[in-house]
């Protein structure tokens, strides 16, 4: 099936190459006086830098979503690097970062961006340019409300790491590190950031929900507009519950002396929530359609069983919407009686658990279709992507478990110290470790390359052209590799008790032998190294494509 | 000209993709989840604070319930009169679908000049209490959302005008109506929680 969202002949008139004989152009009721008697001036479309800051074109819109994205996660993914080379040496560091507020501030803003300027929009651009192609639309449902998305989206993407910078960050845990205005104003891009996602996500939404053909119902969508229908409707309930932290910071702010919301690492904590469980997986949703598409397309067959695969998407976003679990709200004493934990609460359990059922179900799915094509799977770099970042977000889904298990293996631990004591052991203060920091890594990382995937699954469509597949591969090597790498260290590094956030150092005398989580740590450095080179070799081979001319097979996509 | 008129079928209604309303929906639904965030902030500080067996409102601050309440009555009235804008439109009768929007233009004004007074009003200083704070995060937010309403509703009027909406596409209205009825009912609940309760 091919698709195309111009008509040919009227581009051909733009062009001036109207070849037609006068006869049939006076038949057809055209104007067939010389143009220069035409007194009407002619509209050219804009070109060069004009055409991108003045489109509404979705598919333009989308690619530049994708490109400045793929920009701003490797800028995230230096920042981790940063973080990893001063992490190498715990006690020391390495003079990377002057004090323990320059860490607080660039781990604040390495999760903002690789999570709001990276995943997220990575995602969103995707759907601007293939959603109306997937439901065979002309355009998105609001063209230039998806343009004024991404511009908000932008802009406050630039001031919010600019922000940060000039001795801003999402607040400060030493008196007088941080500039108060720069505070303000990070907090504000931050609230643009989350307008223009929110917009974005709005437009996507109503696409889906509104410019599908007669006689498709939404059970009838590909499985990845699936996904962005479930992941706009989470991110509708979150973003603005983000928004609602960030507004009340700011105008704590606007007095002379912040109160309990705008001073010292206050915002940082408000907005915690968002990169941590449950939330952290309503960001990774997409990531599950995409696996459906390119996995069913490598084994040459259509996802089957469509209707449990749509359930188990839809309640995963369900059981990870996390804005009501914000710690920042949590008893100021954890040893009172009446204490509230949102992390120790029941319902933090059970979404954890939730979580992880659903992605083995979905895993199940997968098994199902693959065993129903009855061949063997034709591995492409996008499968070969789809593979590891299924793998990874399962690492996150069991590591969500392993922070809740505490509370139900104290129950064991009452019944038998005796036989599991170095295990209980191990997983104890699993809740205020690294683990935590690794999950969030695992999660996004495996999104992250999720999103890849479908830059080289759906490229035809995206850039006109297809991307090289030796070089994809190459690229999927360090790309999967280092974040196994940098969620896996992570992870293990919790079980010896390194702190959560690595500006946290009260925590460091209680790490367990020092020696080998420094080892770890280092391991997970040479990750970030590893996804940064996998990330530039993803632009070297959209950047080589670009340079030839756009294939015959441009315009079929995965479900030609 | 009349002969062929009355010959001529009726002309289909225009297809319906109702994509204004979808997507308006969609941005009230977030306005809504924004105001439940921050009203649930609200509450949950005001509890604690009183459980504690402290003051939730400074004790010099003068919060009088008579402008929220003429407010809230105000907000209610302008309900009326958009849903009489939309039944006009409906009907194809544009004049009052004017009158019934400026109306309701004038209804929400006037809740923002209230509330502008009552600020001045209440001596509640934003860097001395988190009730302050929270205070005008919550109404500031609405007057923001009382501003987007206005626009919205300024906008479907002037395309009435320009004869874009009629008795077979009453879509832009009814996308404004919904949005307004949130904007009322926002302030319904905050007259409960933060003004009747304190």
């Amino acid at each position: 099936m091919t698709l195309t969202e111009t008509n040919p002949e009227a581009e051909a008139v733009a062009a001036g190459d109207d070849s037609r004989p006068e006869a049939e152009a006076v038949a057809a009721g055209d104007d067939v006086r010389p143009a220069t008697q035409s007194s009407a001036p002619q509209w050219t479309p804009p070109t060069g830098l004009a055409r991108f800051l003045s489109t509404g074109d979705h598919l333009t819109i989308g690619q530049l979503y994708v490109v400045f994205s793929l920009v701003l996660s490797g800028l995230a993914l230096t920042l981790g690097m940063l973080i990893g080379i001063e992490q190498a040496d715990i006690n020391g560091g390495f003079g990377v970062f002057s004090n323990a507020n320059e860490v607080f501030q660039v781990f604040g803003l390495y999760r903002t961006t690789l999570i709001l300027c990276g995943l997220v929009p990575l995602f969103l651009g995707l759907a601007t340019a293939l959603i109306p192609r997937q439901l065979d639309a002309s355009s998105v449902a609001f063209p230039r409300a998806a343009a004024a998305a991404f511009w908000t989206w932008l802009v406050g993407a630039v001031t919010h790491i600019v922000a940060t910078f000039s001795y801003g960050g999402l607040g400060s845990i030493q008196a007088g590190a941080a500039r108060e205005q720069s505070v303000e104003l990070t907090v504000l891009s931050l609230a643009l950031i989350g307008v223009g996602l929110l917009v974005g996500s709005g437009v996507v939404f109503t696409t889906l929900v509104t410019q599908r053909p007669a006689g498709m119902d939404l059970l009838q969508v590909p499985a990845f507009s699936w996904s962005m229908l479930v992941a706009t409707g989470v991110w509708l309930f979150s973003l603005p519950v983000l928004l609602a932290n960030l507004v009340i910071s700011w105008v704590d702010m606007r007095g002379a002396n912040a109160l309990g919301f705008g001073g010292g690492g206050a915002p940082f904590e408000q907005v915690a929530w968002a990169f941590d469980a449950p939330q952290v997986f309503a960001w990774t949703i997409p990531l599950l359609g995409i696996t459906a598409e390119v996995f069913t397309a490598a084994h040459r067959s259509s996802p089957k069983m469509f209707e449990p695969m749509a359930f188990i998407v839809g309640a995963f976003g369900f059981f990870s919407f996390g804005a009501w679990a914000q710690s920042f709200f949590d008893s100021p004493d954890p040893n009172a009686v009446d204490a509230h934990i949102v992390t120790n609460e029941v319902l933090f359990t059970a979404f954890a658990l939730a979580i992880a059922l659903m992605v083995v179900a979905y895993g199940g799915w997968l098994a199902f279709n693959a065993y129903s094509a009855g061949q063997r799977p034709q591995i492409t770099p996008q499968f070969a992507l789809v593979t590891v970042s299924g793998a990874l977000l399962t690492a996150a889904a069991v590591a969500g478990v392993l922070r809740v298990a505490e509370p139900a293996l104290g129950v064991l631990r009452e019944a038998d110290d005796d036989i599991w004591r170095g295990f209980f052991d191990a997983m104890d203060d699993l809740e205020a470790s690294s683990l935590v920091n690794g999950m969030m890594n695992l999660a996004i990382l495996g999104g992250l390359l999720a999103a890849v995937a479908g830059l080289f699954h759906w490229a035809p469509r995206l850039l006109g052209r297809t991307l090289n597949a030796p070089l994809g591969f190459l690229s999927v090597l360090p790309l999967a590799g280092g974040a196994i790498l940098v969620g896996a260290t992570d992870v293990l590094s919790g079980f010896f008790d390194q702190p959560r956030r690595p500006f946290e150092t009260a925590g460091i005398g209680q790490i367990d032998a020092l020696g080998f989580v420094e080892a770890l740590n280092v391991i997970g450095l040479i990750g970030y190294i590893a996804v940064l080179g996998g990330l530039a070799l993803v632009a070297l081979n959209v950047a080589r494509s670009l340079t030839l001319p756009a294939s015959a097979e441009a315009d079929q996509g995965e479900d030609a | 000209m009349a002969d062929i008129a009355v010959g001529t079928p009726l002309a289909a209604p225009l297809p319906r993709q109702r994509t204004l309303l979808v997507g308006t929906v969609f941005g009230t639904a977030a306005t809504l989840m924004y105001f439940a965030a921050l009203l649930a902030v609200y509450l949950r500080e005001r509890a604690d604070a009183l459980s504690g067996g402290g003051e939730w409102i400074p004790s010099g601050a003068n919060i009088q319930l008579a402008p929220p309440t003429v407010a809230a009555w105000t907000m209610l009235m302008s309900v009326v009169t958009m849903q009489w804008a939309v039944y006009s439109i409906a009907r194809d009768d544009r004049t009052h679908a004017i009158m019934a929007t400026a109306l309701t233009t004038l209804f929400g004004l006037s809740v923002v000049v209230t509330t502008s007074f009552q600020y001045t009003e209440m001596g509640l200083v934003a860097d001395e209490s988190i009730a302050a704070v929270l205070i005008y995060a919550i109404s500031g937010s609405h007057l923001v959302m009382i501003a987007i309403g206005l626009v919205f509703l300024l906008l479907m009027a002037f395309r009435a005008l320009a004869g874009q909406y009629s008795s077979r596409q009453t879509d832009g209205f009814v996308a404004a109506s919904i949005y307004w009825y949130a904007v009322v009912f926002v302030y319904v609940v905050i007259w409960t929680a933060i003004f009747v309760l304190k």
